[in-house]
């Protein structure tokens, strides 16, 4: 597998392996990743509900979690049907919304990887850094709910 | 004399981060959290043999160490989800006993809003009518109510005797 990147100085482009560079197989397999999840949201139907996929933790402890109803909420979202998304998990849009950037981000870093070469240790660091943050805004419930579950109850 | 760079344990490390990756982001969701240690564990299994490989061969170690320590992070989330499932069915015991107090509240309202109200009390028998209202505590409601109720079993008695048909006993609540 290989890549062209930018032109060198005879005007011809580089060619790249994809197994030589593997912060671009990363992107590349990521974004596969982040594609195979909407196109789980696309395949199974909230009208059908026939999500394989079922809540641990309501098995284990009888009870809803917050991320209850996030596959409905991503199909709907997927079917443009946002208001309905919104009533089937209160967080859905914005873990939406951070697949949607991930995707856009790889994408973005992969072509400025084989554009910039001469700043690819920046790149990475930044998109490290960027990946992080916008991680821990979108998760951030979720993350919360974790930390007050290891946290000792405030007596 | 050109130097080969040499990238054993590099697929490995790849594989490690990636797993790790997608386990990261899995531990941190409830639902599907307590299993992402599954993955998790592969991805440091992968992330430890792509490590001892690069450093057997001296090759670059970034990659498959990143791997791991993201895999080992996001293995500890994913088992941290048991503590957050323990607390959330801590918190389940709980609630049959707020229900039964929510309930005991609402009946000790009621009963003391029927204990200040005004009671009126009505009493029809073949034209006779008795009417008593009270304004006192509830024993002594409780007591006339005793009273007017064995007064009504004894006409009602004598009433069935006579071949009476009808007998109204009308208890009106007023607030």
């Amino acid at each position: 597998m290989s890549l062209y990147g930018r032109k060198n100085s005879s005007g011809h482009g580089s060619k790249i392996s994809l197994f030589k560079e593997p912060y671009l197989l990363i992107n590349i397999i990521l974004a596969g990743v982040i594609l195979l999840i909407f196109a789980y949201s696309g395949f199974f139907s909230p009208e059908k509900d026939n999500y394989p996929v079922t809540c641990i933790h309501e098995i284990v402890t009888g009870q809803q979690c917050v991320s209850c109803g996030l596959s409905h909420s991503f199909s709907l979202i997927v079917r443009g049907r946002v208001a309905e998304a919104y009533t089937w998990n209160q967080y859905g849009m914005r873990i939406f919304l951070f697949f949607i950037a991930q995707l856009l981000l790889r994408v973005v870093f992969s072509i400025f990887y084989l554009k910039y070469t001469g700043t690819r240790k920046q790149l990475i660091i930044l998109d490290c850094i960027g990946s992080g943050i916008i991680f821990v805004v979108a998760f951030w419930p979720f993350i919360a709910i974790i930390i007050s579950g290891i946290l000792p109850p405030a007596s | 004399m050109e130097e080969v760079k040499n990238n054993s344990g590099q697929n490995l490390g790849i594989a490690a981060l990636i797993t790790a990756i997608i386990t990261f982001v899995l531990a941190v969701i409830p639902c599907v959290g307590l299993i992402a240690i599954i993955p998790g564990i592969i991805a440091i299994i992968l992330g430890s043999v792509g490590l001892s490989q690069a450093a057997r061969n001296n090759s670059p170690r970034g990659v498959p160490l990143a791997g791991l320590i993201i895999a080992v992070i996001a293995s500890m989330i994913s088992f941290s989800q048991i503590f957050v499932a323990g607390r959330f069915v801590g918190h389940g015991h709980k609630w049959p006993t707020n229900i039964e107090n929510f309930v005991n509240d609402v009946q000790d309202n009621v009963t003391k809003q029927i204990e200040d109200a005004n009671v009126s009390i009505k009493v029809e028998s073949n034209g006779e009518k008795v009417e008593i209202n009270t304004k006192s505590n509830k024993k002594d409601q409780e007591q006339k109510l005793e009273d007017l109720e064995e007064e009504a079993t004894v006409k009602s008695d004598s009433i069935q005797k006579h071949d009476s048909t009808q007998k109204h006993v009308i208890i009106r609540k007023k607030k």
